[in-house]
């Protein structure tokens, strides 16, 4: 029963498309043989096809790239704002006791809840899912930044000292890649949490956007196209979250 | 002129080593040291009066029951701690602070970064010294082969046993030759078995490399067994309460834990550590 790890990695590989060509058969086989009304689910194939004719369209290319600058301008304000004020608050045992309540109460609590308020303040425009974008995230890369500031251990800082690291040295040397781990896994969930952010926004009130289209669609039970959509935007998330844990792992080896 | 100043130049290069060598690179003073931390419930002792000096070369062993201050004697004179009043001299100069040239520091769990190598980690203290690559890389090698791990260059540290991890950090501890390694409580975390074994290839590896070391430790027999000189300090306040010498033959080994003067020296500071327990 002894396999290799790369037979056993092989064999887990496997499996996993097994199952997904599994899913994919059902999906397609269950309205094509009656059992689920084709109007509700209609077949992979159709979807499929669906999403090939609105990845044609300019309108749909337009939206799809509204959509990803909305993430990507939210990611890029929220990540180094989130990473600073971590910081800040890490290094401030005083700010820490302060904010902490706080910032728990906050990150507890869904934020669709304020999204009215970033409609009042911001619009319906590409600013206001980038503001409600960045608000889901900054709370969240600010948490991961104080976790990763505290696993720094005191006695690596120790040993650094002993062997008289500059405080530049420290930083270089001991904190970064302390904190690396961390720091790679906050940016995982920091993408993801924008990009369900934004796409919920667009969803709530919007007049562009991937997330806008898969909302009109529903409300007209445009069922292809509401699944293609569906489809699009996990097949990105999966892309993103792979993307990342790829980088991470090439810098984590010695996690385990 | 140009001649005259370079010359004396060299004079004085020259002189500055007589004088280093006549006191010893390796030689520790301490002198009238003491310690008070101030807590918040006022001033309390920690180190009163401590004296003590190292030729070059010893191995002398500080034991003490808990708390007596043998480990922040050990910091501060790494220079990482500062104390209220005396002096520390190391090679006839002050410890004013770290000093990796002078003095090499190995402490109770290995301490080493895991995101490094074996290799990178003995590294470590030339890296902050913006040694070149090839020659870092040589130094670390060589260190290597003395603690004789060579063949685990390139793995990281959760790959190896924990008697590997102490003898990569007494690597990282020689590799800059500092006259002087400081160890606090190095095997303290180990089980008996590698620990002594531990015992063994430091003896080996201070035979080979002749430095000074100052060993701090919980284990009487540890103590009798490394040391050239045992000191043993008292409850806090620590104070140095007996200095022993040790003369049993070199190189020891298993049938050293036997003997009779073994066993005669290891009684003697059992009855001061009992004493201060009490």
């Amino acid at each position: 029963m002894s396999a290799s790890p790369a037979a056993g990695r092989a064999a887990m590989l496997l499996a996993r498309v097994l199952l997904l060509a599994g899913v994919l058969l059902t999906w397609e086989l269950l309205p094509r043989l009656g059992a689920v009304a084709p109007d509700l689910l209609p077949p992979f194939s159709e979807v499929a096809r669906t999403l090939a004719t609105l990845l044609t369209r300019a309108a749909f290319l337009r939206d799809i790239a509204t959509t990803a600058l909305e993430i990507l301008a939210s990611f890029l304000i929220a990540v180094p704002l989130g990473a600073v004020l971590g910081l800040l608050i890490a290094e401030s045992p005083y700010f820490a006791r302060v904010f902490d309540p706080l910032l728990f109460f906050l990150f507890s609590i869904p934020k669709s809840i304020f999204l009215p308020m970033f409609i009042l303040t911001l619009g319906i425009g590409f600013w206001q899912k980038v503001g409600f974008g960045c608000f889901s995230t900054t709370l969240l890369v600010l948490l991961s930044t104080q976790a990763a500031v505290r696993s720094v251990r005191p006695e690596h800082l120790l040993v650094a000292r002993s062997y008289g690291a500059t405080p530049g040295q420290i930083v270089l040397r001991v904190y970064l890649p302390s904190m690396l781990p961390i720091v790679l896994e906050a940016l995982r969930l920091a993408l993801i949490f924008t990009f369900t952010a934004v796409t919920l926004a667009e969803m709530y009130a919007s007049s562009t956007g991937v997330g806008h289209e898969i909302e009109t669609w529903g409300e007209n039970f445009m069922m292809p196209q509401l699944l293609a959509g569906v489809l699009l935007m996990s097949c990105a998330a999966i892309l993103l979250n792979e993307a990342i844990r790829w980088a991470e792992q090439r810098c984590g080896t010695w996690r385990t | 002129m140009a001649d005259l100043t370079a010359a004396a130049g060299d004079g004085k290069i020259v002189a500055g080593a007589v004088v280093a060598g006549g006191v010893g690179a390796g030689s520790i003073q301490i002198r009238a040291l003491s310690h008070v931390y101030a807590g918040r419930d006022g001033e309390s002792p920690a180190l009163a009066d401590i004296d003590m000096t190292v030729e070059p070369g010893r191995f002398v062993v500080l034991v003490g029951p808990s708390g007596c201050g043998k480990t922040s004697l050990l910091m501060m004179l790494a220079g990482l701690r500062a104390h209220s009043t005396g002096f520390i001299l190391c090679g006839g100069r002050p410890i004013t602070g770290p000093d990796p040239n002078r003095i090499g520091v190995v402490f109770q769990e290995a301490n080493l970064f895991p995101w490094l190598t074996a290799l990178d980690n003995i590294a470590f203290p030339l890296a902050l010294r913006h040694v070149k690559a090839a020659e870092r890389r040589g130094r670390a090698l060589e260190m290597l082969r003395l603690v004789r791990l060579e063949a685990f260059a390139d793995r990281y540290p959760h790959e190896l046993s924990g008697g590997m991890r102490q003898r990569v950090s007494i690597a990282r501890g020689l590799v800059q030759d500092p006259p002087v390694l400081l160890m606090d409580e190095p095997f303290a975390a180990l089980d008996e078995q590698t620990r002594m074994a531990m015992g063994d290839e430091l003896l080996r590896i201070w035979s080979e490399t002749r430095k000074t070391v100052v060993f701090v430790t919980h284990s009487l027999t540890e103590a009798v067994y490394l040391a050239d000189q045992v000191l043993v300090m008292s409850a806090r306040p620590g104070r140095i309460i007996d200095r022993i010498e040790v003369d049993l033959p070199r190189p020891r080994s298993y049938a050293t834990l036997s003997a009779p003067a073994f066993a005669g020296l290891r009684d003697r500071i059992w009855h001061h550590i009992r004493a201060e327990r009490a």
